[in-house]
């Protein structure tokens, strides 16, 4: 088959030294990264410490300026590589779900798997339907966006990415846009993946979920990772000065 | 003596409805109904259009503006494409043949591909007659218009649908056929729209070629009964012609918007 190599030997996702500027404005100033194989990491930080930058950079939605960055042992940073089928393997999760407006719930977890894996109509129903059901909501598969709560179109936004059954998936503070009472159902879905061994990275503002379903938390500001450890353990007794001063305003 | 703000909206409204039959009744006494009867609304002449008004000229105007739109649709799709490549000279190539076309007078496009064609190529014509002609001028103008319109529903699709098209691995072309230009569509479409009616007009312009009894459209056989009757008559019969396809259209229109917007 296609991946001869044991998967579990390389991590999931390394990050080397990675650098991002915007213009004039470094947002990330040399990060480094690991995620093995079934690891959940959270990212967290202040709003403009550059997480949300770090995870795109990971599915290169954002080029990096400098650094590596090796999916499963491969270097995306690569100029060679081929981008489209990096990103089929890494299912992505916006803030803001960007579900495709035209299309039914169907339709939007049908679409990439007939173009992109170009399975048959069928096919690719049949999966939509078995990973609604993952996600709670079977019964709204011929719901448009439109018609659906936050909580619900995020879950669909998340049975789309794992109707091409990514190998890890990339989380954008899922929960941010959505309404308090819509965020359980959310994340209940996240633990369940996480639950099942999914690769995740995490970008959130949840520290209960950090702390119940992440195996490492990575807290960043201004572009570094400033600490990294068990969530529990950098929630609880956090080492860093300004660990202590985000923490605190936010628990 | 103060007025409440509710009873002074009420008379306002009255005084608006007031204004408007003062109106309509000096319209009515002031106009002579007779000799309009007879210069703008005599039944024979009426009757006497009847058949060929519709099937002839109002089938050649739709003729000629649907083969003029589709061109344009797809010549202003490619346009706005170009417009926003990332390739510098399809973007300049792009920007002055939309420049060039809107400010051109439509009369003056008709009468370069008619007289202009055979002169630059000699013995070489644009082919088609009458409607390769329309096709292609009302195409060349309605796609320098239409692109920028495109172009602009393209840009109106908010920037997270392409992330998340490519996040599933969708290549970029892919992304903006599956994903981006549907939904652009559906926000040009009233725009769209404008631009046909516009085109129904300016399709009257074939005139400038002459016209046989088969290639006839609506303003040119007006002019003709209107030459030959010394009557008005035929100016309402092709008004009323151009109203039977515009206001259907906008009918059509406004049911495909409360549609799109249900899926919005």
């Amino acid at each position: 088959m296609a991946e001869p190599q044991m998967k579990a030997d390389v991590p999931a996702i390394d990050v080397n030294d990675l650098h991002k500027s915007f213009g004039e404005i470094e947002v990330l100033k040399g990060i480094d990264v690991h995620v093995d194989n079934g690891e959940v990491v959270c990212v967290i930080g202040p709003s403009g410490s550059g997480k949300s930058t770090l995870l795109r950079c990971v599915n290169l939605l954002e080029i990096p300026t400098s650094g590596k960055i090796f999916v499963e042992g491969e270097e995306i940073t690569d100029p060679d590589i081929d981008v489209d089928k990096i990103r089929a393997r890494i299912g992505m999760v916006f803030q803001s779900f960007n579900l495709f407006p035209h299309l039914d719930v169907l339709g939007n977890l049908a679409i990439a798997q007939q173009r992109v894996k170009k399975r048959s109509k069928n096919e690719a129903v049949d999966i939509a339907r078995k990973n609604l059901a993952k996600v709670g909501i079977p019964e709204k598969e011929d719901a448009y966006p439109a018609h659906l709560s936050g909580g619900q179109q995020q879950r669909v936004a998340i049975a789309r990415a794992l109707s091409m059954d990514p190998d890890m998936m990339l989380f954008d503070e899922p929960t941010s846009a959505l309404d308090p009472e819509l965020v359980g159902d959310v994340l209940a879905v996240m633990k369940n993946l996480a639950q099942e061994g999914m690769t995740m990275m995490v970008v959130t503002h949840e520290m209960g979920f950090a702390r119940e379903v992440g195996d490492k938390l990575v807290f960043m500001d201004d572009g570094l990772i400033v600490e990294e450890g068990v969530p529990s353990e950098v929630l609880a007794d956090p080492q860093h000065e300004r660990t202590q001063s985000f923490l605190s305003k936010v628990l | 003596m103060a007025m409440s703000p509710r009873k002074r909206a009420r008379l306002s409204r009255g005084i608006q409805y007031a204004v408007l039959i003062v109106l309509a009744v000096l319209l009515v006494l002031l106009s002579d109904l007779g000799s309009l009867q007879k210069n703008f609304l005599d039944v024979d002449i009426m009757r006497a259009m009847l058949p060929d008004v519709i099937t002839t000229a109002l089938k050649n105007t739709v003729l000629y503006t649907a083969c003029g739109f589709t061109l344009g649709l797809v010549l202003g799709l490619f346009l706005a494409l170009m417009r926003l490549s990332s390739v510098g000279p399809y973007r300049w190539l792009a920007t002055a043949f939309i420049e060039f076309f809107r400010g051109l007078p439509a009369l003056v496009v008709f009468i370069a591909l008619s007289v202009g064609v055979p002169i630059a190529f000699p013995g070489r014509e644009v082919p088609g007659d009458e409607l390769g002609i329309a096709t292609l001028a009302l195409g060349l103008i309605g796609g320098a218009y239409m692109a920028e319109t495109i172009r602009a529903g393209i840009q109106a699709v908010p920037k997270g649908q392409m992330e998340a098209a490519r996040s599933l691995g969708m290549p970029s072309s892919r992304a903006m056929r599956s994903i981006v230009i549907p939904q652009a569509f559906r926000i040009v479409l009233p725009p769209l729209t404008n631009e046909l009616i516009l085109l129904t007009k300016d399709s009257s312009l074939v005139y400038l070629l002459g016209y046989t009894l088969s290639t006839v459209e609506l303003a040119s056989f007006g002019r003709e009964v209107l030459n030959q009757e010394k009557n008005f008559t035929p100016l309402i019969v092709i008004s009323l012609s151009y109203l039977l396809i515009t206001v259907p259209l906008a009918i059509v229109v406004r049911r495909m918007e409360a549609r799109s917007g249900r899926a919005r």
